[in-house]
């Protein structure tokens, strides 16, 4: 089976941050993804409306600024209302007790400041394998 | 071996056991510094005097001996009676500087009740939509007796200096007397990196004009306002390296200066007040050679390019906030010492004021108790370790000398460079510096994968996550704070005069045609009670301009 998958990555709100999910983008990408990267401060329907056009096989969201409790229930709520059923992820400066909340929220994995490299691209796979299982 | 990495199959990390015998930057480190390594260095002409041209020893003849760096508190959250309240409780404590950070609403022009910034009205930052926002800020306080440094960029920090030279006016406070900074950075203070975040919400000639309007009208009326902090700091977290750092920042105010005596201000009048604001990296010594590299080419520039013939414009003063980016989610109490090191190396580098980032980076925003911690750590060096105690403490030094030499000629090369392609904001506009910035940002990850940077914790000496001692974290009520704000917003709009309110939109749109100063114009309209997010919305019709 290729492990070959697209990926959708994205800033959300007004958060400007950039440097982890850049990185982030680039490690999916020398992992042997595809990675469509959608710049910073989008909205719920520009994400879901992206991820329906091409057809992603996941959604990867980066925060900096405190707003990934607003925005990640946005984004949820919204595919919701489009049907779409793809893995969504989230990373970034995220404290502690918002990981399970996320988690709870139906956020397949909260990837937090630290990882080395192996450490994304494996965790990224193995969330898209358990949503496909 | 414990190290966890060692196990992992795929692990790159360790691929270098050999230490690096070379500066962040790049630069080679010999093994010993003799007195030749400093090449053609000339006491007199290279070092002089601390608070003499070229500053290279310290912009201040007396340093730290007259007066211990400012410890800035940065204060911002909620709303600005939370946000005043608290500036009031550590004025009592002998804070008298403070760093209010603004929310990212009110960062991009818009009022807290605008849906756009759903989720983040009060979360980073105070929200300031209105004069009487501005003005609860000032409680207690005149604009003349506590220094409130804005972190904010045009076009919104225009509509924030408008709303302070009205809160001056309102308290009888002359211009003249008006402490305090205004950021003002066109391009920097969105985290540096991406163009987008600067031309997203407002065409970008008129974020520079009004850049421009700012510091002419602050020249002209408020001598003791600081008119521009560059924001190197955003910059060199987006991570770029430390020459890139000292080029990039130094580049874009030289370019900025260009704009505003194009504009036929005095080259000897407007710089002095200018300030920087810097980052502190980890890289010990080389952060010390950059600053120090930094004000001697900054005086050079001033004096030979420029010809400001006032010593006052040769004196690069800079702000240091230690560098978040070098620190760790895991082990954050680690952290600490980590600050300690950038802070002992932005005191021996001669910094004026000093925010050290708190443990907590990583996790969240800080806490007070990590706020406290941070604040304590600079006092065990300005009042306990004695290094503040002489000017310049490692002038001469071989290495140091040899360092700050070396960064010198780098920054140099670099600047020019960036000349020949322009100046700094031509590279901002045609991706130029995004294409440096993502280059450094692959290198450093890769850097840390390979090991070839350590990085305790994360590359090197492990923990398991249930060996981590827990840390408090803060807990944000942005749904909260953000229902408040909109209540109070149309409570605001309900109770003003329509009429004035409506002449006061249209001389912002004749203004801004006729190509007016539009500081005075916008300080007519919030005294009206134009909102923030309105005058923007104003001034980007008055563009023909439309993001929505």
């Amino acid at each position: 089976m290729s492990m070959h998958k697209r990926i959708l990555l994205a800033k959300m709100g007004l958060d400007c941050h950039d440097t982890g999910i850049v990185t982030v983008a680039n490690i999916l990408r020398n992992a042997g993804h595809e990675v469509v990267y959608l710049g910073l401060h989008n909205f719920a329907d520009r994400v879901v409306k992206t991820a329906l056009e091409e057809d992603v096989d996941a959604i990867g969201i980066s925060f900096l600024s405190g707003q990934h409790m607003t925005q990640m229930r946005r984004l949820i709520e919204q595919m919701q209302r489009e049907g779409l059923r793809v893995p969504v992820f989230c990373g970034g400066v995220i404290p502690e007790d918002d990981v399970q909340a996320l988690k709870d929220m139906g956020v397949a994995d909260v990837l937090l400041p630290g990882l080395l490299s192996d450490e994304v691209a494996h965790r990224v796979d193995r969330l898209i394998a358990r949503e496909a299982a | 071996m414990s190290d966890t990495l060692l196990q992992k199959p795929s692990g790159k990390a360790r691929d270098y056991e050999e230490q690096v015998f070379e500066t962040g930057a790049g630069i080679e480190i010999k093994p010993l510094y003799e007195p030749a390594d400093a090449g053609d260095f000339d006491v007199e002409r290279d070092l002089g005097v601390p608070g003499e041209y070229p500053f290279t020893r310290g912009p201040y003849p007396g340093m730290y001996r007259e007066r211990i760096w400012t410890r800035r508190f940065q204060v911002g959250f909620g709303s600005p009676q939370e946000t005043n309240e608290r500036i009031k409780y550590l004025h009592g404590q002998g804070a008298n500087g403070f760093v209010i950070t603004i929310d990212l609403p009110t960062s991009y022009g818009f009022d807290s009740d605008d849906p756009i910034g759903d989720g983040e009205v009060g979360v980073t930052g105070v929200p300031i939509s209105t004069l009487d926002d501005m003005e609860t800020l000032y409680d207690g306080f005149g604009p003349d007796a506590v220094s409130y440094a804005l972190s904010i960029r045009p076009p919104v920090s225009s509509v924030t200096l408008a709303m302070l030279a009205a809160v001056a006016e309102r308290k009888g406070v002359p211009f003249d007397k008006v402490i305090g900074t205004q950021q003002n950075d066109p391009f920097y203070q969105m985290s540096g990196g991406p163009l987008q975040t600067v031309t997203q919400f407002f065409p970008l000639d008129g974020t520079l004009r009004l850049c421009v309007d700012n510091i002419e009208f602050i020249s002209k009326n408020m001598p003791r306002l600081n008119w521009m902090v560059t924001n190197g700091y955003n910059l060199r977290e987006t991570g770029v390296n430390a020459i890139q750092d000292g080029a990039f920042t130094l580049g874009h105010a030289f370019d900025i200066f260009r704009r505003a005596r194009e504009r036929g201000l005095d080259i000897d009048l407007f710089p002095r007040r200018a300030s920087f604001f810097l980052s502190c990296s980890i890289d010990f010594f080389e952060e010390i050679a950059k600053f120090r590299a930094m004000r001697r080419l900054y005086a050079r520039t001033m004096r030979e390019e420029f010809g400001a013939t006032n010593p006052e414009c040769w004196r690069l003063r800079f702000s240091v906030q230690s560098a978040g980016n070098t620190l760790t989610r895991q082990q954050p109490q680690v952290n600490v010492i980590r600050a300690t090191v950038e802070a002992m190396a932005a005191v021996f580098g001669g910094a004026q004021s000093i925010h050290l980032c708190s443990y907590d980076e990583a996790h969240g925003l800080p806490t007070e108790e990590s706020s406290r911690m941070a604040l304590r750590t600079q006092q065990v060096i300005a009042y306990e370790s004695g290094i503040t105690k002489t000017v310049d403490p490692l002038g001469g030094s071989f290495y140091v000398e040899s360092l700050t030499n070396d960064m010198e000629t780098a920054i140099r090369k670099q600047l020019a460079e960036i000349d020949e392609r322009g100046g700094m904001i031509a590279c901002i506009r045609e991706g130029w510096l995004e294409r440096q910035i993502n280059r450094e940002r692959v290198r450093n990850q890769d850097d840390i994968d390979s090991g070839r940077r350590n990085l305790v914790g994360v590359n090197r000496f492990r923990i398991a996550p249930d060996e981590e001692i827990p840390i408090k974290t803060h807990k944000i009520q942005a749904d909260v704070w953000g229902a408040r704000r909109g209540e109070y917003l149309r409570q605001y709009r309900a109770d003003r005069d329509p009429q004035a309110w409506a002449d006061a939109m249209a001389h912002i749109d004749r203004a801004w045609k006729a190509g007016e100063n539009m500081v005075p114009v916008l300080m007519n309209a919030v005294k009206n009670k134009v909102t923030m997010g309105e005058c923007h919305e104003a001034m980007r019709q008055a563009q023909s301009w439309s993001f929505r």
